[in-house]
């Protein structure tokens, strides 16, 4: 059943377009990624799901409730703020109290439910403090505390990490994912960190230039992006991507960039002869024997890989994932191959859908969600 | 215990602070110190203002002045005032810089329209407001005949209670952007995201001002109250001008009264002493205002 349902909803500012024809089902339960980077559009789809923008066209819905014309306090739904939004001049338990005063909860049974969620929180010692003297991590918490006090339908967190340290981060992530598990409902997260997406999301909703590009769990988009947009965006390092002509040989297609030949094996019926682009992730390149030529430029040591960065025929990088044993100097000249298997091609242009056929590259491809990616 | 002892550069530092705060230092004695020493030496003199003469008396003039009646009513008078203008200060101010902190479009001009009584000086205000209160050719008392509200024109400076009324309505109109800018400089750093978090927590609008706007305005209410309140307290051409102290008394507050008894009794010394009680009297403005400071800096 879905939970949260966007149907063709836009969003302009004056002559801007933020959101453009999205249409999104969520599922009940399940937590959602909204993934772009600045300006995509995912914080003001966020917002219009809160109530905080209003949608200029297209429909948002809340279980059965078409939510338009609500207010955001009437929606059944909560939100953590990236900056947190802490009462100042409250203590800890009046912040968390505070939506279950404004819904007129009796006194005592607001006691309890403050208590409960501080336990569950870990802040019951610090009930009484005012936000200024809590540390990031803590206010972090009683916003979520805040969220949580009311058991909404759906929870909206809108870069709730992002002010965080890294250590505290991933530890908050952890937490997160346990507290999601735990309580089973609806959790809309916005950022613009893969890593929080690809660990957190139970699908992942990549946003561009106010349009979705691909709604996917996060193996998927990683195995088998939607377009060259969501293959560049996704993974650290970067997918390579080279720009270059697909040709029909024989019936069979081959992709074509100066110093680079692979065969593309099966296309679907979109692909045409023309400029076309490949896209290959550094695992998928490996350095020894090939047949492309290079010269390695950079060596990043991470302990547990090498990235090498590799500059191939007309001055394109490529960058490689490698086992840590054999070290490359700078200045070396090496041959690369490239695992047809793993190769993604794209059509023309900056959102240039994939061409590939479903599977082909060993993308595990869930046949249920099938409906949602296409 | 060893002194810790302080190395070279340390010394150089702490001697150009020394030197650079001198002139303010030397500044202050001169116009602040000197006159305050003064001002309590000359209270306890009966002093002849002419000639600046006199005889020493003690605290005589402190025993009359509090014996007197009219010391009394002066500070009735005086509290009455502020009181009265500074709680229409606020409650205008506020409201003001609450409806120019919307988004409406006449907002820029309005900011800076809003300052107007505040930048004017106040003879020019005076004068203004004195032909607008005019009981035979005065604007005011013209509409309000013409809209049928009254009879007969009304005498705005010359009666009782009109005269305290007038006073305070007119101070409340000069000083009242004061409020506005300060609470409006307030109103600009709140987050917005305080409002929407407050919104879906379900709070209205008026439970939005009472929970987000108001706390936060709090502490620069704080300020603001205290810094109106000693200067309208000591407040003097406004008054002076638009009544004099009239009718009789009715409007003559405490720097009133000191400038009568200097300048038109020509008593000195009593002028003196009354404006050392004035200070005394602020001097508990100014203790709440410095407590409060310190604590906002610890």
């Amino acid at each position: 059943m879905a939970d949260v349902v966007f149907a063709n909803v836009q969003k302009r500012f004056g002559s801007f377009t933020a959101v453009e024809g999205l249409d999104l089902d969520i599922r009940q339960g399940e937590f959602i990624c909204l993934l772009g980077p600045s300006g995509c559009g995912k914080t003001t789809t966020l917002r219009m799901l809160a109530g905080l923008e209003f949608p200029s066209g297209g429909e948002i819905r809340i279980g059965e409730r078409v939510v338009n014309d609500v207010a955001p306090g009437e929606r059944d739904i909560a939100m953590v703020f990236q900056s947190y939004a802490l009462y100042p001049h409250m203590s800890v338990g009046q912040n968390i109290a505070y939506p279950l005063k404004k819904r007129r909860v009796p006194k005592s049974e607001r006691a309890e439910m403050v208590a409960k969620t501080a336990e569950m929180l870990q802040l019951t010692p610090l009930l009484h403090r005012k936000p200024k003297e809590l540390s990031g991590g803590q206010q972090q918490r009683v916003a979520l505390g805040r969220a949580l006090v009311r058991d909404p339908k759906v929870f909206l967190l809108d870069e709730p990490l992002s002010n965080l340290d890294a250590k505290l981060r991933g530890h908050m992530r952890s937490e997160l994912i346990e507290l999601h598990q735990r309580l089973g409902r609806t959790m809309v997260y916005v950022t613009h960190d893969q890593l929080e997406a690809m660990t957190m999301a139970d699908r992942i909703a990549v946003m561009e230039g106010g349009k979705l590009q691909q709604f996917a769990p996060p193996q998927e988009v990683y195995r088998a992006p939607a377009n060259r947009f969501v293959a560049g965006f996704i993974g650290t390092p970067g997918m390579n991507i080279a720009d270059g002509v697909l040709r029909a040989d024989d019936g069979a297609w081959v992709f074509e960039a100066p110093g680079l030949s692979v065969a593309a094996g099966d296309l679907t019926a979109e692909a045409q002869a023309g400029p076309a682009a490949m896209g290959i992730r550094p695992e998928g390149l490996s350095i020894g024997a090939g047949p492309i030529k290079g010269e390695v430029q950079v060596v990043e040591r991470t302990g547990h890989e090498n990235i090498v960065i590799v500059r191939v025929g007309d001055g394109m990088r490529m960058t490689c994932r490698t086992a840590p044993d054999r070290i490359w100097k700078v200045g070396e000249t090496v041959q690369m191959a490239v695992d047809a298997a793993q190769a993604h091609f794209f059509a023309e242009g900056p959102t240039g859908r994939r061409l590939n056929r479903a599977g082909a590259t060993g993308a595990l491809l869930h046949p249920e969600l099938k409906e949602a990616t296409s | 215990m060893t002194q810790p002892t302080k190395t070279l550069l340390e010394r150089r530092y702490s001697m150009l602070g020394l030197l650079l705060i001198a002139p303010t230092v030397l500044v202050f004695c001169a116009v602040i110190v000197y006159p305050l020493v003064s001002a309590v030496y000359l209270s306890l003199f009966k002093i002849f203002t002419p000639t600046l003469e006199g005889s020493w008396v003690g605290l005589d003039n402190y025993r009359t002045l509090l014996a007197k009646g009219e010391f009394w009513t002066s500070l009735r008078n005086n509290l009455i005032w502020t009181v009265g203008t500074l709680s229409l200060q606020i409650l205008f101010g506020v409201g003001m810089a609450l409806v120019l902190h919307q988004n409406i479009w006449f907002r820029s001009l309005a900011r800076s329209l809003i300052l107007f009584p505040y930048f004017i000086s106040t003879v020019v205000a005076v004068l203004v407001w004195k032909w607008l209160f005019n009981d035979l050719y005065g604007i005011l008392n013209h509409l309000m005949m013409s809209a049928g509200l009254i009879a007969w024109p009304i005498d705005y400076l010359g009666s009782m209670p009109n005269a305290m009324i007038s006073v305070i309505l007119v101070g409340a109109w000069k000083y009242f952007p004061f409020v506005v800018i300060a609470v409006l400089a307030r109103l600009q750093t709140i987050p917005e995201q305080l409002y929407e978090a407050a919104r879906i927590d379900g709070a209205g609008p008026i439970a939005r001002f009472f929970d987000v706007t108001l706390p936060q305005l709090r502490d620069v209410l704080v300020v603001i109250i205290m810094l109106r309140a000693i200067w309208d307290f000591k407040e003097f051409d406004l008054i002076f001008l638009l009544t004099g102290g009239g009718p009789v008394t009715s409007t003559q507050t405490l720097p009133l009264l000191v400038y009568k008894e200097a300048f038109a009794l020509n008593q000195m010394g009593m002028a003196s002493a009354y404006a050392v009680i004035m200070m005394l009297i602020m001097l508990v403005f100014m203790i709440v205002y410095i407590r409060r400071t310190r604590q906002e800096g610890s």
